[in-house]
Protein backbone atom coordinates (compact mmCIF):
# COMPACT_ATOMS: atom_id res chain seq x y z
CA UNK A 1 0.00 0.00 0.00
CA UNK A 2 1.18 3.34 -0.51
CA UNK A 3 1.62 6.29 1.91
CA UNK A 4 -1.13 8.32 0.65
CA UNK A 5 -3.66 5.07 1.32
CA UNK A 6 -1.50 4.93 4.77
CA UNK A 7 -2.21 8.96 5.66
CA UNK A 8 -5.75 8.38 5.36
CA UNK A 9 -6.17 4.88 7.47
CA UNK A 10 -3.89 6.79 9.93
CA UNK A 11 -5.97 10.26 9.99
CA UNK A 12 -9.23 8.54 10.94
CA UNK A 13 -7.17 8.71 14.40
CA UNK A 14 -9.30 11.39 16.35
CA UNK A 15 -6.96 14.42 16.98
CA UNK A 16 -4.42 13.43 14.71
CA UNK A 17 -2.21 15.54 12.29
CA UNK A 18 -0.57 13.13 9.47
CA UNK A 19 1.90 14.44 6.99
CA UNK A 20 4.23 12.25 4.52
CA UNK A 21 7.56 13.72 4.88
CA UNK A 22 8.52 11.68 1.43
CA UNK A 23 8.55 8.07 0.00
CA UNK A 24 7.93 5.70 3.11
CA UNK A 25 8.12 8.24 5.92
CA UNK A 26 4.98 9.48 7.40
CA UNK A 27 4.64 11.99 10.29
CA UNK A 28 2.04 11.52 12.90
CA UNK A 29 1.00 14.44 15.62
CA UNK A 30 -0.88 14.14 18.07
CA UNK A 31 -1.96 15.62 21.39
CA UNK A 32 0.08 14.40 24.31
CA UNK A 33 -3.10 12.81 26.25
CA UNK A 34 -3.61 10.58 23.07
CA UNK A 35 0.48 8.85 22.89
CA UNK A 36 -0.66 5.24 24.49
CA UNK A 37 -3.37 5.06 22.18
CA UNK A 38 -2.15 6.20 18.68
CA UNK A 39 0.32 3.97 19.61
CA UNK A 40 -1.96 1.17 20.47
CA UNK A 41 -3.49 2.28 17.11
CA UNK A 42 -0.22 1.99 15.03
CA UNK A 43 0.70 -1.29 16.83
CA UNK A 44 -2.43 -2.76 15.23
CA UNK A 45 -2.37 -1.56 12.07
CA UNK A 46 0.86 -3.21 11.85
CA UNK A 47 3.90 -0.77 13.33
CA UNK A 48 5.32 -3.33 15.51
CA UNK A 49 9.01 -2.69 15.46
CA UNK A 50 10.12 0.12 17.45
CA UNK A 51 13.13 1.78 16.25
CA UNK A 52 14.36 4.70 18.71
CA UNK A 53 12.66 7.44 20.73
CA UNK A 54 14.19 10.91 19.92
CA UNK A 55 13.95 13.91 22.52
CA UNK A 56 13.85 17.23 20.80
CA UNK A 57 14.11 20.37 22.93
CA UNK A 58 11.80 22.85 21.78
CA UNK A 59 12.98 25.62 24.05
CA UNK A 60 11.06 28.84 22.33
CA UNK A 61 7.95 26.92 22.71
CA UNK A 62 8.97 25.29 26.15
CA UNK A 63 8.41 22.00 25.21
CA UNK A 64 10.14 19.05 24.43
CA UNK A 65 8.58 16.86 21.33
CA UNK A 66 8.94 12.56 21.80
CA UNK A 67 9.39 11.59 18.52
CA UNK A 68 8.58 7.49 18.54
CA UNK A 69 9.84 6.16 15.53
CA UNK A 70 8.61 2.96 14.03
CA UNK A 71 8.88 0.56 11.27
CA UNK A 72 6.58 -1.84 9.76
CA UNK A 73 8.01 -4.80 8.42
CA UNK A 74 4.53 -5.82 6.36
CA UNK A 75 4.19 -2.53 5.23
CA UNK A 76 8.05 -1.30 4.49
CA UNK A 77 6.55 2.06 6.17
CA UNK A 78 8.18 4.24 8.76
CA UNK A 79 5.89 6.53 10.75
CA UNK A 80 7.13 8.94 13.04
CA UNK A 81 4.53 9.11 16.33
CA UNK A 82 5.38 12.95 17.59
CA UNK A 83 3.64 14.06 21.10
CA UNK A 84 4.80 17.43 23.29
CA UNK A 85 4.79 17.62 26.34
CA UNK A 86 6.14 20.46 28.85
CA UNK A 87 9.00 21.79 29.97
CA UNK A 88 8.74 22.27 33.00
CA UNK A 89 8.38 18.56 35.45
CA UNK A 90 8.47 17.02 32.24
CA UNK A 91 7.46 13.22 32.85
CA UNK A 92 4.83 10.92 30.12
CA UNK A 93 3.47 7.48 30.44
CA UNK A 94 5.49 5.01 29.36
CA UNK A 95 5.39 2.77 26.23
CA UNK A 96 6.87 -0.38 28.03
CA UNK A 97 3.28 -2.20 27.66
CA UNK A 98 3.62 -1.97 23.75
CA UNK A 99 6.87 -2.49 23.20
CA UNK A 100 9.20 -4.09 25.73
CA UNK A 101 12.03 -1.92 24.29
CA UNK A 102 10.78 1.31 24.90
CA UNK A 103 12.60 0.46 28.95
CA UNK A 104 15.94 1.32 27.58
CA UNK A 105 14.76 4.09 25.06
CA UNK A 106 13.18 5.85 27.66
CA UNK A 107 16.26 5.19 30.06
CA UNK A 108 18.36 6.97 27.86
CA UNK A 109 15.65 9.83 27.32
CA UNK A 110 15.42 10.18 30.66
CA UNK A 111 19.49 10.50 31.42
CA UNK A 112 19.94 12.65 28.51
CA UNK A 113 16.87 14.92 28.96
CA UNK A 114 15.72 14.13 32.18
CA UNK A 115 11.76 12.93 31.09
CA UNK A 116 10.33 10.92 33.84
CA UNK A 117 8.25 8.20 31.70
CA UNK A 118 5.47 6.56 34.64
CA UNK A 119 5.54 3.11 35.02
CA UNK A 120 9.56 2.53 33.84
CA UNK A 121 10.45 0.56 36.74
CA UNK A 122 14.14 1.00 36.07
CA UNK A 123 15.18 4.60 34.96
CA UNK A 124 18.66 4.16 36.39
CA UNK A 125 21.90 5.89 34.83
CA UNK A 126 22.79 4.09 31.50
CA UNK A 127 25.56 5.38 29.62
CA UNK A 128 27.05 8.71 31.65
CA UNK A 129 28.99 7.61 34.37
CA UNK A 130 29.37 9.84 37.14
CA UNK A 131 28.02 12.43 35.87
CA UNK A 132 27.30 15.73 37.83
CA UNK A 133 25.54 18.02 35.86
CA UNK A 134 22.17 18.67 34.47
CA UNK A 135 21.23 16.77 31.61
CA UNK A 136 23.65 17.10 28.99
CA UNK A 137 21.21 16.99 26.13
CA UNK A 138 18.95 20.43 27.00
CA UNK A 139 19.51 23.33 25.21
CA UNK A 140 20.28 25.00 28.52
CA UNK A 141 22.80 22.88 29.09
CA UNK A 142 26.07 25.03 28.16
CA UNK A 143 28.90 22.42 27.49
CA UNK A 144 31.68 24.77 27.03
CA UNK A 145 31.25 26.02 30.39
CA UNK A 146 31.00 22.70 31.73
CA UNK A 147 34.45 21.68 30.27
CA UNK A 148 36.15 24.63 31.77
CA UNK A 149 34.91 24.23 35.28
CA UNK A 150 35.42 20.76 34.99
CA UNK A 151 38.31 19.36 32.76
CA UNK A 152 40.30 22.98 32.71
CA UNK A 153 40.43 23.25 35.94
CA UNK A 154 42.71 19.90 36.40
CA UNK A 155 45.80 21.49 36.84
CA UNK A 156 48.85 19.60 35.01
CA UNK A 157 51.45 17.89 37.11
CA UNK A 158 54.09 19.76 37.15
CA UNK A 159 57.42 17.56 37.24
CA UNK A 160 60.72 19.24 38.13
CA UNK A 161 62.98 17.37 35.67
CA UNK B 1 96.95 -6.06 31.10
CA UNK B 2 95.55 -3.77 28.52
CA UNK B 3 93.22 -6.44 27.46
CA UNK B 4 92.03 -6.57 31.07
CA UNK B 5 91.14 -3.13 31.62
CA UNK B 6 89.29 -2.50 28.51
CA UNK B 7 86.88 -5.34 29.77
CA UNK B 8 86.64 -4.04 32.58
CA UNK B 9 85.80 -0.62 31.38
CA UNK B 10 83.87 -2.21 28.73
CA UNK B 11 81.53 -3.85 32.14
CA UNK B 12 81.00 -0.51 34.08
CA UNK B 13 80.01 1.23 30.93
CA UNK B 14 77.52 -1.73 29.88
CA UNK B 15 75.45 -1.17 33.64
CA UNK B 16 75.95 2.67 33.82
CA UNK B 17 72.50 4.19 34.36
CA UNK B 18 71.16 6.92 31.56
CA UNK B 19 72.45 10.35 32.21
CA UNK B 20 68.84 11.41 33.37
CA UNK B 21 68.51 13.08 36.46
CA UNK B 22 65.02 11.22 37.23
CA UNK B 23 66.47 7.81 36.55
CA UNK B 24 69.98 8.48 38.74
CA UNK B 25 67.89 9.51 41.96
CA UNK B 26 65.60 6.14 41.37
CA UNK B 27 68.72 4.35 41.66
CA UNK B 28 70.09 6.34 44.26
CA UNK B 29 66.77 5.86 46.28
CA UNK B 30 66.73 2.36 45.24
CA UNK B 31 70.07 1.30 46.12
CA UNK B 32 72.93 -0.89 43.47
CA UNK B 33 70.46 -3.24 43.05
CA UNK B 34 68.45 -2.04 40.76
CA UNK B 35 70.84 -0.39 38.64
CA UNK B 36 71.44 -3.13 36.25
CA UNK B 37 67.61 -2.12 35.40
CA UNK B 38 68.75 0.98 33.76
CA UNK B 39 72.48 -0.12 32.68
CA UNK B 40 73.02 0.53 28.41
CA UNK B 41 73.11 -3.33 28.03
CA UNK B 42 69.24 -3.65 29.68
CA UNK B 43 67.96 -0.71 27.88
CA UNK B 44 69.24 -2.09 24.43
CA UNK B 45 66.95 -5.26 25.00
CA UNK B 46 64.22 -3.42 26.32
CA UNK B 47 64.18 -1.42 23.32
CA UNK B 48 64.62 -5.05 20.95
CA UNK B 49 61.57 -6.85 22.31
CA UNK B 50 58.66 -4.39 23.32
CA UNK B 51 54.76 -6.03 23.22
CA UNK B 52 52.18 -3.67 23.49
CA UNK B 53 48.62 -3.47 24.34
CA UNK B 54 46.70 -1.17 22.15
CA UNK B 55 43.65 0.28 23.69
CA UNK B 56 41.33 1.66 20.58
CA UNK B 57 39.00 3.96 22.91
CA UNK B 58 37.15 5.86 19.65
CA UNK B 59 38.81 5.80 16.19
CA UNK B 60 41.88 4.94 15.09
CA UNK B 61 42.13 1.23 15.51
CA UNK B 62 41.36 0.72 11.69
CA UNK B 63 45.03 2.14 11.44
CA UNK B 64 46.69 -0.44 13.21
CA UNK B 65 45.53 -3.29 10.97
CA UNK B 66 48.47 -2.46 8.37
CA UNK B 67 50.38 -1.93 11.00
CA UNK B 68 50.19 -4.62 12.18
CA UNK B 69 50.51 -7.09 9.19
CA UNK B 70 52.31 -7.57 6.27
CA UNK B 71 51.96 -4.38 4.66
CA UNK B 72 53.80 -2.30 7.50
CA UNK B 73 55.13 -5.76 9.48
CA UNK B 74 55.39 -4.38 13.05
CA UNK B 75 56.97 -7.58 14.08
CA UNK B 76 60.41 -6.67 12.67
CA UNK B 77 61.08 -4.55 15.45
CA UNK B 78 60.53 -7.32 17.67
CA UNK B 79 57.17 -5.64 18.49
CA UNK B 80 53.61 -7.26 18.83
CA UNK B 81 50.45 -6.83 20.20
CA UNK B 82 49.46 -8.92 23.74
CA UNK B 83 46.85 -9.26 24.90
CA UNK B 84 47.34 -8.72 28.75
CA UNK B 85 48.83 -6.01 29.98
CA UNK B 86 50.73 -7.53 32.63
CA UNK B 87 52.82 -8.80 29.86
CA UNK B 88 53.05 -5.67 27.92
CA UNK B 89 55.00 -2.62 27.75
CA UNK B 90 54.08 -0.46 25.79
CA UNK B 91 50.09 0.99 26.38
CA UNK B 92 49.12 2.63 22.77
CA UNK B 93 46.02 4.93 23.17
CA UNK B 94 44.14 5.75 20.36
CA UNK B 95 41.02 8.35 19.73
CA UNK B 96 39.51 10.34 22.18
CA UNK B 97 39.29 9.36 25.91
CA UNK B 98 36.26 10.23 28.25
CA UNK B 99 35.56 9.35 31.71
CA UNK B 100 34.87 6.02 31.65
CA UNK B 101 37.56 4.73 29.22
CA UNK B 102 39.89 6.67 31.43
CA UNK B 103 38.89 4.36 34.37
CA UNK B 104 39.77 1.35 32.51
CA UNK B 105 43.20 3.35 31.04
CA UNK B 106 44.32 3.78 34.55
CA UNK B 107 43.70 0.10 35.50
CA UNK B 108 45.57 -1.23 32.31
CA UNK B 109 48.06 1.15 33.02
CA UNK B 110 48.58 0.34 37.13
CA UNK B 111 48.72 -3.70 36.29
CA UNK B 112 51.31 -3.30 33.97
CA UNK B 113 54.78 -4.09 35.21
CA UNK B 114 57.87 -1.56 34.77
CA UNK B 115 59.57 -0.43 32.81
CA UNK B 116 56.52 0.55 30.49
CA UNK B 117 55.89 3.13 28.26
CA UNK B 118 52.40 5.29 26.82
CA UNK B 119 51.53 6.62 23.10
CA UNK B 120 49.31 8.44 22.36
CA UNK B 121 48.17 8.34 19.38
CA UNK B 122 46.12 10.80 17.60
CA UNK B 123 44.67 14.75 18.71
CA UNK B 124 42.16 13.96 21.15
CA UNK B 125 44.58 12.69 23.69
CA UNK B 126 46.78 15.87 23.42
CA UNK B 127 44.41 18.53 24.06
CA UNK B 128 40.73 16.70 23.06
CA UNK B 129 41.40 17.53 19.34
CA UNK B 130 37.64 18.11 17.64
CA UNK B 131 35.97 16.80 20.72
CA UNK B 132 37.17 19.53 22.77
CA UNK B 133 33.93 21.27 23.88
CA UNK B 134 32.11 17.87 24.48
CA UNK B 135 31.03 17.32 28.28
CA UNK B 136 31.87 13.53 28.18
CA UNK B 137 35.48 13.87 26.52
CA UNK B 138 39.05 14.47 29.46
CA UNK B 139 41.00 16.75 27.11
CA UNK B 140 44.36 16.42 28.22
CA UNK B 141 45.24 12.75 28.86
CA UNK B 142 48.57 13.47 30.57
CA UNK B 143 47.13 15.04 33.34
CA UNK B 144 46.30 11.62 34.42
CA UNK B 145 48.76 9.28 33.44
CA UNK B 146 52.15 10.23 32.26
CA UNK B 147 52.68 10.41 28.80
CA UNK B 148 55.72 9.59 26.92
CA UNK B 149 55.37 10.12 23.27
CA UNK B 150 52.67 11.49 20.97
CA UNK B 151 51.55 11.17 17.26
CA UNK B 152 49.70 14.37 16.27
CA UNK B 153 47.54 13.96 13.77
CA UNK B 154 44.02 12.88 12.44
CA UNK B 155 44.40 9.87 11.84
CA UNK B 156 48.12 9.74 12.09
CA UNK B 157 48.87 6.99 8.90
CA UNK B 158 50.78 3.81 9.79
CA UNK B 159 53.82 5.34 8.51
CA UNK B 160 53.91 7.97 11.72
CA UNK B 161 52.90 5.35 14.07
CA UNK B 162 56.16 3.47 12.50
CA UNK B 163 58.21 6.78 13.40
CA UNK B 164 57.26 7.15 17.04
CA UNK B 165 57.84 3.64 17.35
CA UNK B 166 61.41 4.25 16.36
CA UNK B 167 61.43 7.32 18.54
CA UNK B 168 60.41 5.72 21.17
CA UNK B 169 63.20 2.93 20.86
CA UNK B 170 66.01 5.82 20.41
CA UNK B 171 64.45 7.15 23.76
CA UNK B 172 64.68 3.95 25.58
CA UNK B 173 68.45 3.55 24.47
CA UNK B 174 69.10 6.93 25.33
CA UNK B 175 67.57 6.71 28.97
CA UNK B 176 64.49 9.38 27.79
CA UNK B 177 61.38 7.28 27.89
CA UNK B 178 60.69 7.68 32.64
CA UNK B 179 57.24 7.84 32.35
CA UNK B 180 56.55 5.42 34.56
CA UNK B 181 59.42 6.75 37.03
CA UNK B 182 57.85 9.99 36.98
CA UNK B 183 54.70 8.94 37.56
CA UNK B 184 55.87 6.42 40.76
CA UNK B 185 57.72 9.85 41.92
CA UNK B 186 54.29 12.46 41.41
CA UNK B 187 51.82 9.31 42.10
CA UNK B 188 49.78 11.19 44.79
CA UNK B 189 49.32 14.38 42.16
CA UNK B 190 48.08 11.87 39.27
CA UNK B 191 46.21 10.59 41.72
CA UNK B 192 44.86 13.56 43.07
CA UNK B 193 43.93 14.46 39.30
CA UNK B 194 42.01 11.62 38.62
CA UNK B 195 39.80 11.17 41.54
CA UNK B 196 38.70 14.49 40.80
CA UNK B 197 36.82 13.35 37.92
CA UNK B 198 35.62 9.83 39.31
CA UNK B 199 33.08 9.87 42.01
CA UNK B 200 33.26 5.82 41.94
CA UNK B 201 35.94 4.50 40.87
CA UNK B 202 34.09 0.85 39.67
Amino acid sequence: MSEEVFARKISEFPGSEVKILRKGQIAVKVPNEKGHDAAVFLKKMGFIHLASIEYVDWIKDNEFELVYNLWSYRHRLTVFLKVRIPRENPNYITFMDIWPIAQTHEREAHEMMGIVFEGNPELTPFILEDWDAPPPMRKDFDPKKYVREKYDSIPFVEEEK
Amino acid sequence: MVDENNTNEQATDINAPADNPVMVEYVQQQGDADMIKFGAAARWATKKSLWMVHFCTGCGGIEMSPLMTSRYDMERFGMHSMVTPRQSDILLITGYVNIKTLKRIIRTYDQMLDPKYVIAFGSCPVNGGPYWDSHVTINHLDKYIPVDLYIAGCMPRPQAITRAFTALMDMIQEGKADGYLRYKKNLEKYRANQEKLMRKWW
